[in-house]
């Protein structure tokens, strides 16, 4: 926990929250910590303080956590918004980014929150039959470990899911930027021989890789019903792209993971928390995304900078408290509209940069398909 | 459309092209001549019908349309394209008996029996010189719109028939959905295939193309201007309403519309004085034409780029961003010459820099995607600074305010206009 005794008695509440077994989509709680949090930012972060003034928005002024104005995602390229001492900085995120392009960082004081966060959102949307925090499940990364990539968020991630989570046999299946074919198919018939089921993490583009092997090897593999996907990311700067669409139906015909068993990860480097589709948790629902009570989306009207009418299209905006040690509300390069209580990507633009951070990891993957 | 039915309309045109041999040059010439001026009366039907009609499709206000036309077309008359086919092709008359000659040469230049345009974008004047290049080489054509904007096409071929109709007969449309691959390959057949569009569309389109078939092809572009900045005392407002007009015209939508105006000097009140002139313009502009309404994605882009030269003056930096309240108009004064995206829409960067050898240095990664530059302040060093231009790639130096006015024969892409698209032919003496 951070060492300034206001972050920390905020940090705390939050904390709270996050380890409360029940979840509880209160506003008032919701409201009252995400002001308290902006202020708190717009006091330690100078870079911050600014745009807001700039923006004519002080804590106190603010009509309420839907005014806080949002960071651009690119905006972590160019300057350092932290709301903690230089010195202080623990952990570094990068975001992910082409040979010829800057990459973003987020410097992070502790991962407390982090990982409180991600855990709960993980188990909850893609594991949504776990009923005790002993619960494990079988899981297989397509994504480099935590100490081979120590500065990508997705890694780290999926470094405490399959601590936390993951069974006897779970494992990361790309090792020195290489994916363990041999390995995970090995793995992957077993599961499908013994009819034990089995989650695949990874990046879209990791699964693409995945399904290329197996189709030039002519296999196809059957998986037990209960298995899943869970994907993440697109395909910036990859030279094979495939629509979301067209990767489900091969995921299926490769791998039988039908799309109602597959769980689109919405997440970005610069986010402590994460949003699912909420195919497992409601499948007799709309597929949408949520996500924690603790992380809300709006959709911003780019024209007017205010809320969108209910269903149009606009860019996508996270308050997210788990951002406790930089800046708490980030516009996102994504466009989206709101969808029953969570909402839907609606594609992201070709001039987005800020794609999650699933290309670090892809990149490392392209370095055995030039 | 189908594939058949192009197939048919090419099979047609190629027909109705055998006519157009045995016509003159000359006729031709005055024939579409005559087509341009009645494109360059504000008060003809045809200007009057794409007043109307070009809104709804591609989302440019009608004072926009009219003010934009107005001034593109102001120099394409019967006389600048006699002056085109005179350059490129050799005199007019001496053509039909003796083309050109070259010392004991005769040189012919043909069209092909049938040429495919693919066309891209919504600004009308690309459309129009695109579909009547290829008659003037008494070449059939056969245009596939661009999906925002099916109007002007149709528009310029019911003009070219009202006019001559035997001319009329040999253009048509082939309206298809661009990711049809099978269409295209239907369109391909033609002898000849003219295209404007994105990278990517161009790569499709050389990737189904036959070995060796003529392909013309223009892929995205982009202009920039470059002005020698007068202390703040001696601002020159008259310099950026002219900017002004570059930029707001088709909404920056063109290859020929500045994404960014550097301001050469190094005293930075004169960025400063020019960025606020810009922003007062483009107000005023805005007034005069309105934009528009852009769809998300374009707001999105630039609302995100003003938030983040919003952060970077936050973070210190010699940052100002002038805008109006909606997404209608930015202007971004910047600290540094670090290229940064472009979303277009009325949204410019000022990027001081302290002398020429930094513009180009600042320039040069935009080499390849040169159209043109407009200079302004220069002196007796313009004309050394338009050469180094034109050496980095650009195809055209102007002033500004003439960034959207570009002459019938000015060379895009680099290339001539009519003789990419013929067959050149010497016979030896």
């Amino acid at each position: 926990m951070s060492g300034d005794p206001g972050r920390s008695e905020i940090d705390g509440r939050v904390l709270a929250w996050m380890r409360e077994p029940e979840w509880n989509y209160d506003e008032a709680r919701f409201e009252q910590l995400a002001l308290e949090l902006f202020a708190f930012q717009f006091e330690h972060c100078e870079v911050f303080r600014r745009f807001c003034e700039g923006r004519g928005q002080t804590p106190s002024t603010i009509e309420g956590w839907r005014r806080i104005p949002a960071v651009p995602a690119g905006a972590f390229k160019e300057v350092e918004l932290r709301s903690f001492p230089s010195e202080a900085t623990t952990h570094r995120f990068r975001t992910s980014g082409t040979s010829t392009s800057v990459r973003g960082t987020l410097h992070l004081d502790t991962l407390e929150l982090y990982e409180a966060s991600l855990l709960p959102t993980f188990r909850r949307f893609v594991f949504p039959e776990m009923t005790t925090p002993l619960d494990r499940a079988a899981i297989r990364v397509l994504a480099p470990p935590p100490d081979q990539e120590p500065d990508s968020s997705l890694s780290h991630m999926f470094g405490v899911a399959l601590a936390e989570l993951g069974a006897a046999g779970s494992s990361f299946d790309v090792d020195d930027g290489v994916l363990q074919v041999d390995l995970l198919l090995t793995s992957l018939v077993e599961s499908a021989a013994s009819e034990s089921p089995v989650a695949l993490c990874g990046t879209a583009f990791a699964f693409v890789h995945l399904i290329d092997h197996l189709v030039r090897r002519g296999v196809l593999v059957g998986l037990p019903p209960a298995s899943r996907v869970m994907e993440t990311g697109g395909f910036k700067g990859r030279s094979r792209e495939m629509p979301p669409a067209a990767l489900y139906a091969e995921l299926k015909r490769v791998l039988g993971i039908p799309a109602e068993r597959i769980v689109n990860q919405y997440g970005m480097t610069e986010l402590g928390s994460q949003f699912y589709d909420s195919v497992l948790r409601a499948p007799s629902e709309p597929r949408r995304k949520l996500g924690p009570p603790w992380a809300r989306v709006v959709i911003i009207d780019p024209d007017t900078g205010h809320e969108a009418a209910t269903g149009h299209v606009g860019t996508i905006v996270v308050i997210d408290l788990a951002n406790t040690g930089s800046v708490l509300a980030l516009q996102t390069g994504d466009l989206g509209r709101a969808v029953l209580d969570g909402f839907e990507v609606v594609g992201r633009g070709p001039g987005a940069e800020e794609r999650g951070c699933s290309i670090a990891a892809d990149e490392l993957l392209g370095r055995e398909f030039p | 459309m189908t594939p058949d039915e192009i197939s048919q309309r090419l099979g047609s045109l190629r027909d109705a092209g055998q006519r157009l041999k045995r016509r003159s040059l000359a006729d031709l010439l005055g024939v579409l001549g005559a087509v341009l001026d009645t494109w360059r009366d504000p008060n003809s039907q045809w200007r009057r019908e794409l007043e109307a009609e070009l809104p709804a499709t591609t989302g440019f206000g009608t004072p926009l349309i009219q003010r934009g036309l107005e001034h593109a077309l102001a120099g394409w008359t019967s006389r600048a394209l006699s002056d085109l086919a005179t350059r490129e092709l050799g005199a007019v008359g001496e053509h039909e008996a003796a083309p050109r000659h070259e010392t004991a040469r005769l040189r012919m230049a043909a069209g092909f029996d049938t040429t495919a345009v693919v066309l891209a974008g919504a600004i009308p004047m690309p459309t129009l010189l695109s579909l009547i290049a290829p008659l003037i080489l008494r070449s059939a054509v056969l245009a596939k719109p661009a999906s925002r904007d099916p109007v002007t096409p149709r528009l310029v071929a019911c003009s070219i028939a009202e006019a001559d109709a035997e001319l009329g007969s040999c253009i048509d449309l082939a309206p298809f959905d661009g990711n049809d691959t099978a269409c295209i390959r239907s369109l391909l057949r033609a002898d000849c295939v003219y295209a404007t569009g994105s990278d990517a569309t161009i790569a499709a389109l050389r990737s189904l193309a036959r070995p060796g078939q003529r392909l013309v092809a223009d892929g995205h572009r982009v202009s920039l201007a470059a002005v020698a900045t007068p202390s703040r005392e001696n601002s020159v407002t008259d310099l950026a309403e002219r900017l002004a007009l570059d930029i707001a015209l088709w909404n920056q939508l063109g290859c020929l519309s500045p994404i960014i105006v550097f301001a050469v000097g190094d005293e930075p009140s004169g960025a400063e004085a020019l960025a606020e002139d810009l922003a007062r313009e483009l107000q005023r502009a805005e007034k005069m034409w309105p934009r528009g309404a852009v769809d998300a994605a374009a707001g999105r882009d630039i609302a995100r780029e003003r938030a983040e030269a919003e952060l970077r003056s936050a973070a210190g930096r010699r940052v100002v961003v002038h805008c109006s309240d909606s997404t209608a108009w930015t202007v971004v004064l910047e600290a540094d010459a670090e290229l940064r995206p472009a979303p277009l829409h009325r949204f410019i960067r000022v990027v001081p820099v302290n002398d020429q050898a930094a513009l180009l240095s600042a320039m040069r990664p935009l080499g390849g995607q040169l159209a043109a530059v407009a200079l302004e302040g220069f002196g007796d060093r313009a004309d050394s600074l338009g050469r180094a231009m034109l050496e980095l790639g650009a195809s055209r130096v102007c002033r500004p305010g003439c960034l959207q006015s570009p002459p019938l024969s000015w060379p895009r892409g680099g290339r001539a206009v009519l003789l990419p698209l013929a067959r050149l032919g010497d016979l030896e003496r």
